[in-house]
């Protein structure tokens, strides 16, 4: 957990597949964060990465859902990976 | 005595509203395992134990917050206050997400029920709830529940009278709690909502309560702002807004999204056990998100699929074809011997047995494409597939949700424009509508493939590859036109979308509801294809059976020089227009006019046309002529339907015009050209 504070400003969309962690900052206008918060990512959300290959949406598995957010939005998502 | 009681019901999207509306009111909205279904609030009514109840089937919004135009139909349904009863769903195997719908519904003073359904998915998961304990945390009915199944209706009924009977509304008090105290950022959050209670004084706004106005508040919700903005007075205003920008108030919206999770996840986590990831993320999953694999794999599904639809569709069509000249040669020796007039018998046969056997044909089609996506959408593919082609979407200015009424375009245009309004904004919309028209449905792919293999035979797949590159270089027209005025840049809103669990398909459901569609458009085909199959009837109607009595010969006539220019003589031309009415009509009016036989005079002559069209054509119409008409019929404006649909749709009849302008000038260009290239070629 300790290495994991370093990792700064880490984004979902660098975030490696099957790792966890944990939403720490979410930047966007307000309609792209009630978007985003009311599908189930807030500060604080426990996360598994499943999917990120950099050519479709990046998939994350949290609060009982799978998500899909598109590239460009996901790296507006700012995380800390577990390690 | 009779009294009439309303109950809203609200969820997440596909947590099942619309499949337990069915089931209540016996009417039909659209079910199917992907997000986004239900876009017009639909009301039913049913009566149980005398009572009638009103029953409204609200869109799917993952919270409260009117941000696209559903949610804004929800939100102001809510908040009219009509309801007797809302009955929140929610899907018990996605429970954690999907609760917070209710978390946004604390603060509306409303009676509610809390409805857990796909109890079935749940368990099937390895997931375990503990219904009443939550009951009792939440101090509300709760009912753990399956839409589906029709058994456990009675479960519902009980739980919904006594909700009815004792109203209970939800207490902020557990909300304000996690708003107030607890949580990393609880400290700011507590200032925040604190201070815009005060701020709003005595304010009052219908069944909303303080807190949850303060809420929208800090969520910058549009329409809350705006009412705020409107009845506050001047100082209280200031106040707000000063709240409200400052700098723990511009991330409100996080803030209180934070808060309404914890309140849910307290819940959760102590009531009932989560998922295992294996069974959330299968290795099927693994294919069919892969950029590559997954896009392979959604081919195959689509082969699969068409190939699927033929099989089924091959009873119905040979009952058709089958049943044709039987029925004609009956009616022939009948009438023969009763002495009934020529022209009656011909009217008989040409119109009414003659439309009646098309229509078997073409519905025994759309039967087939119906059922295989019912079962497609109901397994939860189609989300999946849509989560494939989002790059390839977004790079049209579309995004993966489009792929849905793409894709069932192959199937049937009408009803593909329909579901266009899966997409966020207008704009995405009618850029969707514009490729959709593009997009050749089953009959117009039937057609062209008629044409090409009758006049050019062995080289007809070429012309089916070429096609498909056309198809695909108006696509990229089409965006580069409409796109960057529809969908500017900087309006793209990429893809954030759940990919529900599998469902195992329910068959009575599936079957009931396409025996049930097949059947509506069964009957409306019937009407629309014997009116106008009378009407074609009249016009070409000639007592000796010779083409040039007839009247349609001399309209067509007097128009050839025009038609000329695009390489069709008017036997085309008044094919390529029946087109625009159904891709049927263009096959039987081609039949009526080239085969010189009185006889097989009329727009329902399919028997004849496949059997001997092909030999007419082939030898009246040049290679030039018939690149022309080849390439107009693959552009030609998918039909009457599809016109109705696109014009409800666009919500303006300027779009249709501009719609079927477009494809019009795209059809008659590479006519022409087709036509010029044939005639240095051949
Ligand atoms: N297994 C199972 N499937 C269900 C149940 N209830 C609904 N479904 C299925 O879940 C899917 C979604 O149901 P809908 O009724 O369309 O959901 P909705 O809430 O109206 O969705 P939107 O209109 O998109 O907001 C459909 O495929 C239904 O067949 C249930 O209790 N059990
Ligand atoms: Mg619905």
């Amino acid at each position: 957990m300790k290495n994991a504070d370093f990792v700064d400003r880490l984004s979902l969309a660098e975030m490696g597949e099957n790792r966890c962690g944990t939403v720490a900052q979410i930047e966007g206008d307000s309609r792209f964060i009630s978007r985003i918060v009311s599908i189930g990512l807030t500060p604080g959300s426990a996360f598994t990465l499943l999917k990120n290959d950099k050519l479709s949406p990046v998939l994350v598995f949290c609060r009982d859902t799978v998500i899909a957010v598109n590239h460009k939005e996901s790296s507006q998502i700012f995380v800390k990976v577990e390690s | 005595m009779s009294e009439i009681k309303t109950i809203a019901l609200l969820g997440q999207p596909n947590s099942g509203k619309s499949t337990l509306f069915n089931n209540l009111t016996g009417l039909h909205q659209r079910v199917g395992n992907w997000p986004g279904k239900t876009v017009e609030q639909a009301e039913g009514e049913f009566v149980f134990d005398g009572t009638t109840y009103k029953v409204i089937d609200l869109p799917g919004s993952y919270g409260l917050s009117a941000n696209s135009e559903e949610e804004v139909v929800t939100r102001d349904y809510i908040q009219s206050g009509k309801a007797d009863l809302v009955c929140i769903l929610v899907d018990a195997s996605q429970l954690e997400r999907s609760l917070y719908m209710l978390a946004d519904f604390v603060g509306i003073r409303l009676p509610v029920m809390l409805v857990l359904n796909m109890m079935d998915v749940a368990e099937a998961a390895g997931k375990k709830i503990d219904v009443a304990a939550i009951e009792k945390r939440l101090g509300v009915p709760v009912l753990g529940f399956s839409a589906a199944e029709t058994e456990r209706y009675p479960e519902f009924f009980k739980k919904m009278v006594s909700a009815i009977k004792t109203p209970v509304c939800l207490d902020s008090g557990s909300l304000r709690e996690e708003l107030v105290g607890g949580g990393e950022l609880a400290e700011k959050t507590d200032n925040l909502i604190s201070r815009i209670e005060a701020a709003l004084g005595d304010f009052e706004y219908g069944v909303c309560e303080k807190i949850w106005i303060a809420e929208k508040l800090l969520e910058k919700d549009k329409l809350i702002c705006g009412v705020v903005n409107e009845m506050l007075p001047f100082a209280h205003k200031n106040a707000i807004d000063a709240i409200l920008d400052s700098e723990e108030g511009r991330d409100g919206g996080m803030l209180t999204g934070e808060a309404k999770y914890r309140w849910v996840s307290k819940i959760v986590r102590e009531l009932a056990t989560p998922k295992s990831i294996e069974k959330v993320f299968s290795k099927w999953d693994r294919i069919a998100t892969h950029h590559i694999k997954g896009k392979f794999f959604a081919f195959g599904i689509m082969v699969v699929s068409l190939i699927a639809c033929m099989i089924l569709a091959f009873p119905g069509m040979g009952i058709g074809f089958g049943m044709q000249p039987v029925l004609q040669s009956l009616v022939e020796r009948v009438g023969g011997a009763l002495g009934v007039w020529p022209v009656v018998i011909s009217f008989i046969n040409l119109v009414l047995v003659g439309g009646t056997c098309i229509t078997i044909c073409m519905t025994s089609f759309i039967f087939a494409i119906i059922f295989v996506f019912r079962i497609l959408e109901e397994i939860g593919y189609m989300a999946r597939f849509s989560y494939a082609f989002d790059n390839w979407l977004s790079r049209l200015g579309l995004q993966g949700k489009a792929i849905m009424p793409l894709f069932s375009g192959i199937g049937c245009t009408a009803g593909a424009v329909c579901g266009t309004r899966v997409l966020d904004t207008r704009g995405q919309r009618l850029l969707a509508l514009v490729l959709l028209w593009a997009i050749p449905c089953g009959s117009k792919v039937a057609v062209v493939l008629f044409l090409a293999s009758t006049f050019f035979g062995s080289a007809a797949p070429l012309f089916g590859i070429g096609y498909v590159a056309l198809i695909f270089a108006s696509f990229y027209l089409s965006s580069r036109l409409f796109g960057k005025k529809l969908v500017p840049q900087n309006e793209r809103v990429g893809m954030i979308m759940e990919l529900p669990p599998y469902h195992k398909p329910h068959w009575k459901m599936i079957a009931a509801m396409v025996g049930r569609s097949t059947w509506g458009i069964f009957k409306k085909a019937l009407k629309m294809i014997l009116v106008v199959a009378a009407l074609f009837w009249a016009l070409s109607y000639a007592g000796d059976g010779n083409v040039e009595n007839t009247l349609l010969y001399k309209i067509g006539n007097a128009i050839e020089p025009v038609t000329m220019f695009f390489g069709m003589r008017w036997e085309l031309f008044v094919s390529y227009l029946g087109g625009m009415f159904s891709k049927e009509a263009s096959l039987g009016i081609m039949s009526t006019l080239f085969n010189h036989t009185g006889e097989a005079f009329s727009l329902v002559t399919r028997v004849a046309a496949s059997e001997n069209l092909g030999e007419a054509l082939a030898s009246t119409i040049s290679k030039p002529e018939a690149l022309a008409f080849l390439f107009a019929s693959m552009f030609n404006v998918p039909c009457v339907l599809a016109m109705g649909t696109t014009y409800r749709e666009a919500g303006s009849f300027k779009w249709l015009a501009t719609i079927m302008g477009y494809y019009l000038a795209i059809s008659l260009g590479l006519a022409f050209i087709g036509y010029h290239i044939g005639l240095l070629i051949f």
